[in-house]
């Protein structure tokens, strides 16, 4: 009896040990019944829990006081995650079909597969023909998926190019570059004459933000991902091409600061607000940050340049907008979608153009003479939106994202080749489309 | 006596579990219950959180899966590598504060505070000190003049894993040695006082008295450090996200990845489930070391 009292609890031990580890796994949602704060005379408030994205937050938490004057029975409870947690943060509510969130942040790259899975409501008949008409197609491309539309994009976001005026005036730069061979020799230059270290830092971690700076090398050769039907087509030549161009900057040009294999986008604009770097690509958030003296030295120095291209191809970069959604589960959608289109409203979108620094969504905007005062870049980020391209719009896309950046980090580090890595990375992307 | 203390512990009748049943029905709910979930869900195809039974089809198409073994395989390293150089260090410190000297009352405090450090926090200092263009390894190596260009510390797959545990057994090595000093100062000086006398010198004493009489100490500690190594995740994620290359994914931020990252839960939870076995076969392992040890005596 007493021994197996005692195996019993020693079992139970092991057990215990054991299951911490899943219990991370079957999450639960939790049901958070947010209380309807303060009643007004008979009128009943509607709480509308956002999660956003920390990029824009700081501006969208400025004018919520101002939604909530204008709708007194509409009450907004705010919340913002990093982006690289924003994914699983959604996933794990929504999946489990509960309620806790009645808007969500969405990644373009995210829109396949929570329409699949009925996450986020069809918003086709709330659409004004202002909307269909007004909003840059490439914006509201962001939250379409099999020609409907779930959600309005918050911001109209692409990798720009910026430079630093002081150090190419220093180096008498006077055309920039515009094919990548050019960036090569221009960067090259100045670095023998010892005016940088680096001609630039990237984020080439492995994560998403690889695939954004790849995308944009591999349109600026010419190359593609994924054929007109989805079919991956990772190893074309122009590919190879590519990634053979960003191994050559690491390792031959040495043009490429080595920290860029383990630094991610967000990370990738330090070394440029420093004032050590001469060019840096990156989204328009860094606009903001490069011209705030307290986080930058080279405020009011920068430029905005095309990215560069190859023969045929003037320029290409890699779009990467994020827009709200309402979730399935929300109740009181009415209410949720007026914030929405408060926030993609034209006044809002050009505050937060000037505030925050992120293009407007509306192309009427991108001619407004006091936007274009307020924002020096703007005409020359408007130029590029003509040669963005959306990464593929696929329900594996996470997966085959990465294998992509397990397989370019390869090449990257000098494991493979860039062929070598690519053909592996295709044989890979093929099982991927098989599963699903 | 200690007879009599057991038939009374069996006298109790229903009150031992009348006690525990507070704690059970708390572990039932949020333990037990996600346990079985998780494994109902092992068994399906997810989309969302609805699917399609596919029976133990996840399970098969996991173990087909080389970046499954491959990630296993790297975890193992880690913690085979993490969990020796812990016990090592975590040794040597013990025998040193288990000596008399001054400041060894601060001495001992002072071995707490790695472990004290929220493992995301050590997480974040050590990809600093690591960082290839303005980490300070970096900076104090080249003042040395020991290297004459930068390296990537976290940058090269097979450097990335090695400075991962080495954060880890930076914070980690004092918990080893806390608990070995605890069971150091359990040993009777008498022991030493007699093998001394019998010629025994201090390598002889130290594996002919200390290492025998502290075998509990130790099979806790490494119990402990062992399974935790193996269910390793924020060190990692704080760190590298599981790169370069795949160079530090291991099993735990794969299964992270395959649940929240793809949405497949089913493949996820299967993942989980074949991660515990691994650990359950190891708590096995343990306790019956433990136990088999706590019935000779």
């Amino acid at each position: 009896m007493k021994k197996t009292l005692k195996r019993t609890l020693g079992l139970l031990l092991v057990l215990c040990i054991t299951v911490g580890l899943l219990a991370g796994c079957g999450s639960s949602g939790g049901s958070t019944a947010a209380p309807s704060g303060g009643e007004e005379a008979g009128e009943e408030v509607v709480t509308i829990r956002v999660m956003s994205s920390d990029d824009f937050a700081g501006f969208r938490t400025s004018v919520i006081a101002e939604f909530e004057e204008a709708n007194p029975g509409i009450k907004i409870d705010f919340q913002s995650v990093g982006y690289d947690a924003l994914h699983q943060k959604e996933v794990t509510a929504l999946a489990a079909g509960s309620d806790t969130y009645d808007i969500v942040d969405v990644d373009c790259i995210w829109t396949p597969e929570y329409v699949t899975n009925g996450y986020i409501e069809c918003i086709d008949d709330r659409l004004t023909d202002e909307m269909k008409t007004g909003i840059a197609p490439v914006a509201m491309d962001t939250l379409m998926y099999e020609g409907k539309y779930y959600g309005l994009p918050m911001f109209n976001d692409l990798f720009f190019m910026y430079y630093n005026k002081d150090i190419l005036s220093q180096a008498g730069v006077t055309d920039m570059p515009a094919t990548w061979d050019e960036f090569t020799e221009v960067c090259q230059q100045m670095q023998e004459a010892g005016l940088i270290d680096y001609g630039s830092a990237w984020g080439w971690a492995q994560a998403e933000g690889l695939i954004c700076y790849y995308m944009t090398f591999l349109k600026g050769f010419g190359g593609s991902l994924t054929d007109e039907e989805h079919n991956p087509t990772v190893n074309l030549p122009e590919n190879v091409a590519a990634l053979q161009y960003m191994v050559d900057s690491l390792y031959e040009t040495n043009i490429s600061d080595p920290a860029s294999v383990t630094s991610d986008d967000r990370m990738a604009i330090d070394l440029f607000s420093q004032g050590k770097t001469p060019f840096v690509i990156n989204w328009s958030f860094a606009w903001s940050v490069f011209n705030d003296p307290e986080q930058s030295a080279v405020a009011d120095k920068v430029g905005v340049m095309l990215v560069p291209g190859t023969g045929d191809v003037k320029s290409a970069t890699c779009a990467g907008s994020m827009g709200l959604s309402i979730t399935s589960t929300c109740k009181h959608k009415d209410e949720a979608w007026k914030f929405i289109e408060f926030l993609a409203s034209k006044e809002i979108q050009k505050r937060q153009a000037i505030e925050a620094g992120a293009l407007p969504i509306w192309e009427e905007l991108y001619t407004d003479a006091e936007l274009i005062e307020q924002h020096p870049a703007l005409e020359a980020m408007l130029e590029q939106v003509g040669y963005a391209h959306n990464r593929p719009s696929l329900v594996w896309y996470n997966e085959f994202s990465d294998v992509l950046q397990v397989e370019i980090q390869n090449a990257l580090t000098q494991n493979k080749t860039p062929q070598q890595a690519l053909d592996d990375a295709q044989a890979k992307a093929l099982e991927i489309q098989k599963k699903y | 006596m200690k007879k009599n203390m057991a038939r009374r512990g069996l006298d109790m009748g229903v009150h031992p579990y009348l006690y525990i049943a507070p704690a059970l029905i708390a572990l039932t709910a949020v333990v037990l219950l996600p346990l079985l979930y998780a494994f109902y869900l092992s068994l399906f195809k997810t989309q969302g959180l609805n699917g399609t039974f596919v029976g133990l089809a996840n399970y098969i198409s996991i173990l087909k899966e080389d970046y499954f073994w491959e990630s296993t395989g790297r975890t193992a390293y880690f913690t085979i590598v993490s969990v020796m150089l812990e016990f090592i260090l975590g040794m040597l410190v013990a025998l040193l504060l288990n000596e008399k000297f001054r400041w060894r009352g601060i001495a001992r405090a002072m071995l707490i505070l790695p472990w004290a450090l929220p493992t995301v926090v050590n997480g974040v200092l050590w990809s600093w000190i690591f960082n290839s263009s303005y980490g300070s390894l970096n900076g104090l190596l080249s003042q040395l003049g020991l290297i004459d260009k930068y390296i990537n510390w976290l940058g090269e797959p097979g450097i990335a894993m090695n400075c991962v545990i080495f954060a880890d057994v930076w914070k980690n090595y004092a918990m080893i040695a806390l608990i070995l000093l605890a069971g150091l100062q359990t040993i009777p000086a008498d022991y030493y006082e007699a093998a001394k006398i019998d010629g025994a010198n201090a390598v002889q004493r130290f594996f002919g008295v200390t290492l025998p009489l502290m075998k509990p100490s130790i099979l806790v500690c490494l119990v402990l450090r062992t399974m935790e190594a193996f269910k390793v995740f924020d060190i990692v994620y704080t760190m590298t996200k599981g790169g370069p290359a795949n160079g530090t994914q291991v099993i735990s931020y794969y299964t992270y990845q395959t649940t929240f990252q793809y949405s497949q839960f089913g493949t996820g939870a299967a993942l989980s489930y074949l991660v515990s076995l691994f650990i359950l076969l190891m708590a096995i392992v343990y306790v019956r070391l433990i136990t088999g040890k706590g019935n000779e005596s």
